[in-house]
This record gives structure tokens, C-alpha cells and sequence, in this order.
């Protein structure tokens, strides 16, 4: 018996190692590319351990050579003023959605899956035409409405779904405490459903962050690049510095995963809360 | 002045209508008990009363001011809820102190930060701060006081629920329920604790249950309501001892009343074959309502297995239960020879008749004996409307 549970231990850790080698790799490549000068990567002798001793000239490179850090700093506004409104708009949405009854409540939830329907190429034209109008184009908060537009819904289901699980005697209670709707939603439902609120961030953050068609198409300004485009530019119609790309890439992902990390202690308390009897 | 009148009060769903025009007055200072079997609308009457479920139509009236547009908040109520509704996310001296927070709320607070840092500031606060210490004494709550609702036991549960209904002193108190989350020995300490509170305030309670004993210990005024409408209402007493109808006669009392189907055969009434010893007189009022039967009602505990005292009846019985609880038995018979009925399931509890004999009495089961109650004992009801009959 025990022989057949340790193989059986044995087994799933395997496939697990194998996962997170699936999942790792391409995290790993792009930390050697960017490590390896770009002669030495069409080599027959590929390294196989990164060469740390060029981290700093990298960088330094990458930093000198073009804008990044600037085109990052854009990013981060992108980002985070896409979660915030997101946020902020997914809120009142998917309250208004959990606890009131209203004339075309079905419609408005059909629009909102209705936007997550129609890929973004297909409404690029249109929303060109109307940035144009509204003088919107290279302009880093259109770019902030446009990923909210589509960020949001999502949000909104989710924290939709954590509200509904909010018991209405905590509502009724802070109502005859003297609480108004906006109070009830934020001194109660908003610490009730930190968990989803936090799964929202993190979904909207990086649709802002990783956000590339509108940012390109929408700014033409290389100021008002965000880091996505910048990138891209590095791509040349001759020549591509595989390194600097990388070492791009790398410095793209690092503020990232540090807001993924900030967020998955409240995430995974989320997904176990309420699982035993309180 | 915290006196409560309802004036044709009523609630409907659509076409379902689930309390049909009720009317009562409660007096200031007094414990209201809405009693009644699951459903039957009492605790949609105490959400109307918080204004938590909008009034159909009638008038609602706290003192001499109609309430029935006003919200929970200018109601000046206090609720407690059977599931406590306690603030998950907040400690304590948080929940207990967050009436008094929102009585000093101000529309900046909504802004990110700056609410919760004037919360937590208002919270040390030292006339807030007095007041959550002076209710936590009460309620014995002080060691609890930075814990969060789920480390609490039930009870102290309910204690931080009570203690934050008491802490803005509202005119009304209002209860739905909140004992029957807790198991019987808390219940029973909750209950005085409860009592004593409703002595101390000196304010005007509503409490909803369907629990009778809850009702009769506690309720200064009881009214019993079923299927929306009001039964009855007046004090324990009243309704135990003169019960307005069959129901609310079956509804209070545990055992429930035993009701004997009786008839009028030659100026006597009848139980089956067994005629009522002096039962002329009540057999002449019956005929003169145009009844030819009538349901006839004894307590348990005024029924006799065997016993001499018994003037008025005399049946032929058999025991089929017998609970031994210490101070009591409580003796379930049929009436006719032992084995005349075999029945299983729901049959089993059908027709039977319940007496309550006090000390331990050694009854066996499927053993014969005869029912026996005197004439003092005895509610007339009419076996149609159900309504009670003087005699």
C-alpha cells in the first residue's frame, strides 16, 4: 500500500514539475536571450546558463539607447488608471446588478457580455474615427477609457458574483444603522469582497498593462508610447537587437509580477474564505 | 412616547396577499410578541414596522406620527436579526460602536482613506468610546471587545447584536427571531437576559418567534397570527386560558389542547358513545347557534389517566406514548381498547390525546386506561369557523 502511494506521489510530483517547466521556460528563455550578445545566439555553442556579468550593460543600454523608462512610465499610468476606473465604474455596475430591480436589467447584463463578443480589430475603425472627434487620439487617458471599456465587464461579473454571496440581513442592518446605498457599498461591500476585488485589480491591470493594438494605433507620439509599442519598435524591418527586445522584455514583466504578488495573498484568502462554517 | 398602532395594515405580492388588514395598538413600554407558525407573515409585519418591507396599504404609526414613508434610520429603530447580521470585517467595538458612527457621518467621509481614518478615529472618540464601554459592560462584551465576530460563540454573538441595537437607545426595539440560532440551555439564559434588558430600558419591544414558550415567558402582549391574519392579542394569560379559537388554542400549549369531536344526542353532548356527564346546558347553547356538533377542547394537564377527580367524562383509552421528563409525563393515548389502532407513520400521531401528569409516573405503553377531566376544564369551539364558544 504504501509502495503504490509513494509511486503515486511520486508521479503527480513529476507532472507537476513538468507544468511549471511548460510554464517556466519561456520565462527562462527570454532571461538568456536577453543575457546572450546577439552574435552568440545564432551559435552553435547556445548557452544554456545565463550570463549574469552583462545584466547591468543591458540595462544600461536599453535605458540609454531608447525611452523605456519613460514608455514604462506610461504603461503604469495606462494600467493603473484603467484598474482604478475599472474598478471604480465595476463597482456601482455590479451593485446596481446584485441588489436592485430595474427595467432592462437583462439587457444591460447581455451588454456588457456583448462587449467581451466583438474582437477589438473589428471596433478599432469606429473608435478611431471617434477618438479623432473627441480629440482623444495620443492622448494616454483615451487610451485609459478605450482598455476600460473592455477591462470593466469583466470586472463586473466578477465582483457581481462575490456580491451576491453578501448576506442581505448585513445590507438591511446598515440600513437601519443610518447607511445610504454608497455607504452600504463602501463600508460594507467593499471589505466583504476584497478578495474578488483584488482577482478584478489584477485582471484589469494587466489588460492596461499588456494592452497593444489601440495603444499603437490610437498614439503616434513616441513620448506617449507605452512600453507594449515601445517594444514592438525595437522590431526593425532589418535588423532586431534580440537582446535589448528581451532585456525589454524583462523589465516589461518585473512591475507586473510585483502587482500580481501584492495581490495574490488577498486572491487566495478569497478563494478559501467562507469554504469552512465561521 | 413609543406607543405602536397599526390601522388596516396589509401586504401583498402581487396578487398574493400575505397580511390582511391588521390592526392593534401597543402601548408604550410594553414586550410584543408576534407569535406564529412559520410563514404565517410575522416577520414581514416587524420589517414593515422597521420600514425594510414597504407598506400595501393602511397606517403605521409610532406615537401620533404615521412612519410609513419614513426609512429605517428616522424610524429611530433598533433590529436584531436571527442571523445576528453582524459585520463580518469589523471587530467588535466596531460593530457594537457603528450606529454611533453613522449618526456622526458626514458626506466627505466618502472618500477613499479618508472614511476609514475617520472612522477609526471616531471610534476613540471619548464619548463614543465611554458609551461602547458602558454597553459592553452589560452585556458582558469587554474582553471581547477587539475580536471579530467569528471568533465569538453564539451567544456572544447575539450579545454584540443586542449591544448594538441598545447603544443609539432607539424607541423601539425590534427582534426577529434571535434566540433560534442557539441551543436550548443558551436560549433559556438568553431569554432572561433579554427580559432584563426590555426591565432596564423601559422601551417599547417587538419580538417575532414561533416558539410559544419564548412567547408566554418573555411577552408582556402576545399576538398570534396565522396565514397573515391576527388570531388574537392580549396577555399570556389571556391566550392560555381563553384561547379565541382552535388554533390558537392547538398553537399554545405544549402538549397541544386535546379537541374531542362532540355531539348533541338527547340534550347531552357526546364523545363517540360517552356522554358528558352535566352537559345539558352546554348542549342547549349549541343548538341555540344552529350546531349539532362542537369541537371540544381540555389542556393536557387537565386531563386524567384513571384519575377519581375526573367528574365530567370517562372514556375507554390505551397509552401509545409515554415520555418520563423528570417533573412530568407526558402519557399519549387513543381512545378505544388497547390494539383497536395499529398505526404507523403520520396515522401513529393522528387522533391522539395528550396528558400532562405531574411527577414521574410509571406508564408503559399499549397498556389501557380511561381519560377522565372536569368540567372547569373544559373550551367550546365551533367546529366550523373554529371560533371559540362561551358557555
Amino acid at each position: 500500500m504504501i509502495g503504490r502511494r509513494n509511486l503515486s506521489i511520486g508521479v503527480r510530483t513529476l507532472l507537476a514539475l513538468a507544468l511549471v517547466i511548460l510554464a517556466g521556460f519561456p520565462v527562462f528563455w527570454m532571461i538568456n536571450t536577453a543575457m546572450t550578445p546577439v552574435g552568440d545566439l545564432y551559435a552553435n555553442n547556445q548557452r544554456i546558463v545565463p550570463d549574469f556579468s552583462r545584466t547591468l550593460n543591458i540595462f544600461q543600454v536599453l535605458v540609454s539607447d531608447s525611452p523605456f523608462l519613460r514608455w514604462l512610465g506610461n504603461s503604469a499610468l495606462v494600467a493603473g488608471g484603467t484598474t482604478m476606473l475599472s474598478l471604480l465604474l465595476a463597482c456601482l455596475a455590479a451593485y446596481a446588478l446584485s441588489r436592485y430591480k430595474f427595467v432592462g436589467k437583462g439587457l444591460m447584463t447581455f451588454g456588457f457580455f456583448a462587449t467581451q463578443m466583438l474582437p477589438e480589430a473589428l471596433l478599432i475603425v469606429p473608435l478611431y474615427s471617434m477618438f479623432m472627434t473627441l480629440g482623444l487620439l495620443n492622448e494616454l487617458y483615451g487610451l485609459v477609457l478605450v482598455n476600460t471599456a473592455f477591462a470593466m465587464p469583466v470586472a463586473v461579473f466578477l465582483l457581481k458574483s462575490a456580491m451576491d454571496t453578501v448576506p442581505y440581513e448585513i445590507e438591511e442592518s446598515a440600513r437601519v444603522d443610518g447607511c445610504n446605498a454608497l455607504t452600504i457599498l463602501q463600508v460594507m461591500f467593499i471589505p466583504l469582497i476584497a478578495p474578488s476585488l483584488a482577482a478584478a485589480a489584477v485582471i484589469t491591470f494587466f489588460d492596461g498593462w499588456n494592452e497593444y493594438l489601440f495603444a499603437t494605433t490610437f498614439i503616434h507620439d513616441t513620448a506617449n508610447w507605452v512600453a507594449s509599442t515601445g517594444l514592438a519598435s525595437f522590431i526593425g524591418e532589418f535588423t532586431t537587437p534580440l537582446d535589448m527586445v528581451f532585456s525589454g522584455a524583462i523589465v516589461f514583466t518585473i512591475p507586473a509580477a510585483i502587482f500580481f504578488l501584492l495581490m495574490q495573498r488577498k486572491i487566495v484568502a478569497g478563494l478559501t474564505a467562507g469554504s469552512v462554517k465561521g | 412616547m413609543a406607543s405602536l398602532t397599526f390601522d388596516a395594515l396589509s401586504k401583498s405580492y402581487g396578487a398574493n396577499t400575505v397580511i390582511s388588514d391588521f390592526s392593534a395598538t401597543v402601548d408604550d413600554k410594553e414586550f410584543l410578541v408576534l407569535l406564529g407558525p412559520s410563514g404565517c407573515g410575522k416577520s414581514t409585519m416587524l420589517r414593515m414596522v422597521a420600514g425594510l418591507t414597504d407598506i400595501s396599504s393602511g397606517t403605521l404609526k409610532f406615537g401620533d406620527d404615521v412612519v410609513n414613508t419614513l426609512t429605517p434610520k428616522q424610524r429611530n429603530i433598533a433590529f436584531v436579526f436571527q442571523s445576528y447580521a453582524l459585520y463580518p470585517h469589523m471587530t467588535v467595538r466596531a460593530n457594537i460602536a457603528f450606529p454611533l458612527i453613522m449618526d456622526n457621518f458626514r458626506w466627505w467621509y466618502h472618500l477613499p482613506f479618508v472614511g476609514a481614518v475617520m472612522r477609526s478615529r471616531l471610534l476613540k472618540r471619548p464619548d463614543i468610546k465611554a458609551k461602547i464601554e458602558r454597553t459592553a459592560e452589560m452585556l458582558e462584551l469587554t474582553d471581547y471587545l477587539q475580536r471579530r465576530p467569528k471568533a465569538l460563540s453564539g451567544g456572544q454573538r447575539q450579545r454584540v447584536a443586542v449591544a448594538r441595537s441598545i447603544i443609539r437607545e432607539p424607541a423601539i426595539y425590534l427582534f426577529d427571531e434571535p434566540l433560534s440560532n442557539l441551543d436550548a440551555k443558551l436560549r433559556m439564559q438568553m431569554r432572561a437576559e433579554i427580559s432584563a434588558l426590555h426591565a432596564r430600558v423601559q422601551k417599547t419591544f417587538v419580538y417575532v418567534t414561533h416558539d410559544q414558550v419564548e412567547a408566554m415567558t418573555m411577552g408582556t402582549r402576545i399576538i398570534v397570527m396565522n396565514e397573515g391574519v391576527v388570531q388574537q392579542y392580549g396577555t399570556p394569560a389571556e391566550i392560555y386560558s381563553a384561547p379565541a379559537n382552535e388554533f390558537v388554542a392547538r398553537f399554545i400549549g405544549s402538549p397541544p389542547m386535546n379537541i374531542f369531536a362532540a355531539t348533541v344526542r338527547d340534550g347531552l353532548l357526546y364523545v363517540g358513545d360517552v356522554p358528558v356527564q352535566n352537559s345539558g346546558g352546554w348542549a342547549a347553547s349549541v343548538v341555540a347557534l344552529g350546531l349539532q356538533t362542537v369541537s371540544l377542547g381540555v389542556r393536557a394537564e387537565k386531563i386524567g389517566l384513571d384519575s377519581p377527580g375526573g367528574d365530567l367524562l370517562s372514556i375507554e383509552a390505551h397509552t401509545l406514548v409515554v415520555e418520563h421528563l423528570g417533573a412530568e409525563t407526558i402519557v399519549g393515548v387513543k381512545t378505544g381498547q388497547v390494539g383497536a389502532t395499529v398505526d404507523v407513520g403520520v396515522g401513529a400521531s393522528r387522533g391522539l390525546h395528550y396528558a400532562r401528569i405531574a411527577g414521574e409516573e410509571q406508564f408503559t405503553t399499549n397498556s389501557g386506561c380511561r381519560i377522565t377531566f372536569a368540567s372547569d376544564a373544559v373550551h367550546l369551539f365551533d367546529p366550523e369557523t373554529g371560533k371559540r364558544l362561551e358557555h
